[in-house]
């Protein structure tokens, strides 16, 4: 989808935090982004590396925790985890009632200043 | 030093999309962000309701265009308000657009808006606009295969339409599938089956819309 406008909105996010913090330098940015998230990482951290140039972020390094697809089926009542990116019904029992607790994740967890 | 952050990246467009949806409601507006590909019948859709509703409910369009007012045009020959945005580029519309354009629109005055995003089956499902339900409109001739290919955005729609279904018979498509693929993407979605060519399933899917507006 948009990796370059989330790249710019990840180092915008992060100066302004570091800048309250009272640091000017970011040395690394840790996101956590859903499989189902629809972002491609390594477009993001193509975007990021371009874009980080001239800002308080230049010498920043960008890791990703990807979190998975994960929920509960309302069918047989089992908690499920999956590597796909979408579930189309509980990979346990097949049922179609469920609910997705996670894998949606676009979020900047925290960062290294100094 | 380690700095805590936790905060979406995609925040300063959820910021703006619940201040406008905190508008539309302090001023009673029931507002729907249409979706489909490009050439589905968003436009003929919209046409066909306007007419169908018969100033049952006050009604007003926001077309969201990389370019052109044709779509405005259409939609203001019917005599209800309509603003047209053109992105310039953009594949959809986000929070911001929408937002600059609120104060053109006499919202006290109008029931439901209907917000017609840039045709484009990916991007426009990634962003909240301040709707009360995102809906999408299918055409059938588009291929069976589309829920499973595109799933964001029916996971996203509370209700899929799907259009010309006049033409069924000229195609290999099969509705059963789409149904059971859109409904395993989204398990409450309501689905309406028409044709804005010839009016068919047009009056259960707006007797539907009155109910919900209500």
């Amino acid at each position: 989808m948009h990796e370059a406008s989330i790249a710019l909105n990840v180092i915008e996010i992060a100066a302004e935090n570091c800048r309250k913090a009272g640091y000017s330098r970011i040395d690394s940015i840790r996101l956590r982004i859903g499989r189902a998230s629809g972002v491609m990482t390594d477009a993001l951290l193509f975007a990021f590396d371009a874009l980080k140039i001239d800002t308080i972020a230049a010498g920043a390094t960008v890791i990703i925790d990807e979190i998975p697809v994960s929920g509960i089926c309302g069918n047989c009542g089992k908690d499920f985890i999956t590597k796909e990116a979408y579930v189309l019904c509980c990979p346990e029992c097949g049922g179609l009632s469920f609910k997705v607790n996670t894998g949606r994740e676009l979020e900047i967890l925290d960062m290294e200043v100094t | 030093m380690k700095v805590k952050v936790v905060t979406r990246i995609l925040e300063a467009n959820e910021r703006i999309a619940a201040d406008n949806r905190r508008i539309f409601d302090d001023s009673g507006v029931y507002v729907i962000n249409l979706m489909s590909a490009p050439g589905a019948g968003k436009t003929s859709l919209l046409e066909r309701t306007i007419k169908e509703l018969n100033k049952k409910l006050k009604v007003a369009v926001i077309e969201g265009d990389i370019a052109g007012t044709q779509d405005a045009e259409r939609i203001g020959s019917l005599g209800v308000p309509v603003i047209q945005i053109n992105t310039g580029g953009a594949c959809h519309l986000d929070a911001n657009m929408i937002n600059e354009v609120l104060g053109e629109l006499p919202l006290k005055e109008i029931e439901l808006l209907f917000i017609e995003n840039v045709g484009n089956l990916v991007c426009p499902a990634e962003f909240n606009i301040g709707e009360d339900m995102k809906m999408m409109l299918l055409s059938i001739t588009e291929g069976d295969d589309k829920p499973l290919k595109y799933p964001l955005m029916f996971q996203e729609s509370s209700a899929l339409i799907l259009n010309k279904i006049d033409l069924l018979q000229h195609t290999n498509v099969s509705i059963d599938k789409i149904k059971k693929d859109a409904m395993s993407l989204s398990p409450s979605i309501k689905i309406f089956e028409i044709s804005c060519r010839t009016g068919e399933g047009i009056s259960e899917w707006t007797d539907w819309l009155v109910k919900k507006v209500k």
